[in-house]
């Protein structure tokens, strides 16, 4: 009993007495600690974090019929999207397309659910608004300009319905589509809208989704999907999924490659400043020595102090580095970041074990010394 | 004498300034490392994102997307609406011919396969096409490289398989055609009689089409020399304020805002290039390849210069810690010199000098390290080297300078201060 507490007196004193020494350690394993937990929690979450930029790339799966059927029902889609994780879920954007007549000429006109379209294809430049209610349309660059109409005017569509009656329909532009593909030829309004002139409901003819998710993850949705819904036929973007497989590929392992060198490099630092604070203290190695001290119990003495720097700088760098992590999410991503919880305990372990190391490899050449030769500072 | 006791200090200490300058190169070298990869980094993703495939779309003037929905083109037959093969070449020779990465040239027509009644469209391009160029450079580019998710059986048609296609995977399934199978396509001219080479898988609609060399498609139609579109594939900047200004109407910018614009590699300003050098055409971008480009590539390089921040005060502190600890061990010199006689800002001059020489080898040996370290990254990563910016140089120098003399001055302070007596007396 006795023992420990001298033990322990021993090396909080040593540690409070040479405060600012003491500090400059700290500081030390403390950064290294930060950069470890740092880069690794964003190395885990870049999957995730930049999985939802590219989404910008539009849908990665799409629904279309299967077999014999021509549309899709809006049930049978129901129990299809339930596939889906719902927290990976970016949008899922019906199409319904059908001819009609403007001025006499044809056009194709899309009904959809223009809020979930604006999620899926955020890459549509709109000039003018997004439609906010009913009979307001947006047209594409390629139609306004063959009919000459711009944001706020009005047109009438004409064409026949599904009873093979004719009609003729009131629209507002509320706004022109510029994409450079072929969505410049279409009309696009409201599904509830298209379907009142057409005089029927229920019938979709391509579901495009997009969703948070590797293009494993997709292959396995899409498996499912086949299987359980036989009326749907699920297919993979391949040209956004496989892409994005690739790039994103590469920015993990660009960061995987920055986080090892960076941490070989403060780990380095980290000893060597360690080494240097142990180094200058040969002479009281020597004097422990010459008062009949044991090896083992100097070395013992030096490993309390490392493990209590490391320990401290660990808890430390968790913290700082969790911030830091975090500032950068907000920053690029303007989201929060998660949390590993496992990060913890390997911090603090690496932190010891590199501050541990980085003490007993000067202390056992010190104590291998004669006490004479050190005391006498040679 | 002062050289002298500098020079005395460097070589009787030598393990002790070893480390410092070893610690001092570390951080030189981390911070190069960092700072040309976060310098490249933009360049490289830009390449990568190219597996997205083109950007720009190159169609003639007044042909319009409706044909394709109801094939009312065909039989129309007017030659205005093509562009002319011979122009294609120009597309390198733009200001930003050096950000083209790669173009193909795509013409489209409907035949019916073994005289089934029901017709599918035909598709010839150059796959990988050896071209020449008036200014005397050459290149290779086509449809293979910008197509890089198609999952191939067989192999890619070159462009002198004139007797053979590649078909889309829904034509082979539905027809049941297989790898060596000859097909007959008939156009409304001529029938050709084909060897299939591959069936690709693209996963979108190219699937339901027959792909044959450019020249093959223009004997089937007649249309020597020409072809209906053109996809081009560019790297850009992303877009800002200006750029949209000037994408909407070019000719409301000032002449100042104008040759900004023109002179910076906005993906309308390269389209708009593409328009000067191709007769009737309208070059059109790709609004979801150009755009999610743009986001994407700003995220990484945010991304990049903050992990870079985060290095470079991490061996900022790393360097001046060590160098503050080093210089407070030598507390006894300070006291001898003291007792002796020397003035204080001696003392600082004698200890700066020597942890500056120090530190300059170590940040040379560490500048040629770090740039080891960053072609190491590059390689692994990208398959390319980094390109090597001078600009760093400076930064890794100043930054190098500013953390030694920000580690030893709280030391010196701290080592002015002392007693030689009690220094001396070894308290």
């Amino acid at each position: 009993m006795k023992k420990q507490a001298m033990y322990f007196k021993m090396v909080t004193s040593s540690l409070i007495r040479r405060r600012s020494r003491m500090l400059v350690a700290l500081l030390a394993v403390a950064i290294g600690a930060t950069i470890l937990s740092g880069l690794i929690t964003i190395y885990y979450d870049i999957p995730r974090q930049m999985g939802k930029e590219f989404r910008s790339y539009g849908a990665n799966l799409i629904f279309v019929p299967s077999g014999d059927q021509s549309t899709l029902s809006a049930s049978t889609i129901k129990k299809a999207t339930g596939f889906f994780p719902s927290n990976n879920i970016v949008g899922i954007a019906p199409y319904r397309y059908e001819t009609v007549k403007l001025n006499e000429q044809p056009f194709m006109a899309a009904g959809t659910d223009l809020k979930e379209v604006k999620k899926v294809s955020p890459y549509w430049y709109i000039t003018g608004q997004w439609p906010a209610n009913n009979g307001a349309v947006l047209i594409g660059k390629e139609v306004a300009d063959l009919i000459h109409l711009s944001p706020g005017d009005t047109f009438t569509a004409t064409g026949t319905n599904g009873a093979g009656e004719k009609f003729s329909h009131d629209f507002t532009v509320s706004g022109l589509v510029q994409t450079g593909g072929a969505e410049e030829a279409f009309i696009f309004m409201s599904l509830p809208d298209l379907e009142g002139i057409m005089g029927d409901s229920d019938q979709v003819d391509v579901v495009e989704c997009s969703i948070a998710a590797s293009e494993a993850a997709l292959g396995g949705m899409v498996k499912q999907i086949g299987e359980n819904v036989p009326e749907i036929t699920p297919r993979l973007v391949k040209r956004v999924t496989q892409s994005e497989q690739t790039v994103l590929g590469k920015l993990q392992a660009l960061v995987y490659l920055v986080t090892v060198i960076v941490l070989l490099l403060t780990m380095i630092c980290v000893s060597t400043t360690m080494m240097a604070v142990v180094t200058e203290r040969r002479k009281e190695i020597g004097l422990k020595k010459a008062l009949g001290a044991a090896n083992k119990s100097i070395i013992m003495e030096f490993l309390g102090e490392g493990l209590f720097l490391g320990g401290s700088g660990g808890v430390l760098g968790v913290i700082l580095g969790f911030l830091f992590a975090q500032v950068v999410s907000q920053n690029v991503f303007s989201r929060s970041i998660s949390f590993q919880p496992l990060l913890i305990p390997i911090t603090l372990v690496v932190s010891i074990c590199i501050t541990g190391l980085a003490c007993l490899i000067p202390v056992r050449r010190a104590t291998d010394i004669e006490p004479a030769i050190v005391l006498r500072g040679e | 004498m002062f050289w002298r006791m500098v020079k005395g200090a460097l070589f009787r200490q030598k393990g002790k300034m070893l480390m410092i300058a070893f610690t001092i190169a570390l951080g030189a070298s981390l911070a190069t490392a960092m700072l040309n990869v976060m310098l490249d980094v933009g360049d490289k993703v830009n390449q990568e994102l190219k597996t997205y495939g083109a950007n720009i779309n190159v169609v003639p003037k007044e042909a319009s997307l409706l044909g394709d929905l109801y094939g009312v083109e065909e039989g129309s037959g007017v030659s205005d609406k093509y562009l002319k093969e011979s122009e294609l070449g120009n597309i390198k020779t733009i200001f930003w011919a050096f950000n083209i990465v790669d173009f193909a040239p795509y013409l489209e027509t409907r035949v019916s396969l073994n005289s089934q009644s029901d017709s599918i469209e035909l598709v010839g391009t150059w796959f990988k096409h050896h071209l020449s160029l008036p200014t005397g450079e050459s290149l290779d580019t086509g449809m293979k490289n910008m197509k890089s998710w198609w999952e191939v059986s067989g192999d890619w048609l070159s462009d002198e398989d004139e007797s053979q296609v590649m078909i889309g995977s829904l034509v082979a399934g539905r027809n049941n055609i297989k790898i060596g199978d000859t097909i007959a396509i008939h156009s409304k001219n001529q029938t050709k009689k084909l060897v299939v080479k591959g069936i690709f898988n693209s996963g979108s609609d190219e699937d339901n089409q027959i792909y044959v060399p450019l020249k093959v498609a223009q004997e089937l139609i007649g249309r020597q020399g020409l072809v209906s579109r053109v996809e081009v594939s560019a790297l850009t900047t992303p877009d800002n304020e200006l750029s949209r200004k000037a994408a909407q109407n070019p000719k409301s910018l000032s002449i100042k805002e104008w040759e900004t614009w023109y002179c910076t590699a906005y993906v309308s300003s390269i389209s708009y290039q593409i328009e000067e050098v191709m007769t009737d055409s309208v070059a059109k971008p790709i609004r979801q390849v150009a755009e999610s480009e743009g986001a994407i590539l700003e995220k990484t390089q945010l991304l990049m210069l903050l992990i870079t921040i985060l290095s470079l005060i991490g061996s900022a502190l790393g360097i001046s810690n060590l160098v503050t600890a080093s210089v407070m061990e030598r507390s006894s010199e300070i006291g001898l010199l003291k007792a002796v006689g020397a003035h204080d800002s001696l003392i600082s001059l004698l200890i700066l000098t020597e942890i500056l020489i120090t530190g300059i080898v170590g940040g040379i040996a560490g500048y040629f390290a770090g740039l080891g370290f960053a072609q190491i990254i590059g390689q692994s990563v990208f398959g390319s080297a980094i390109e090597i910016k001078p600009l760093v140089i400076p930064l890794v120098a100043v930054l190098v300078l500013l953390v030694t003399i920000a580690g030893s001055l709280p030391s010196i302070r701290l080592l002015l201060s002392l007693r030689p007596a009690e220094v001396l007396h070894g308290r």
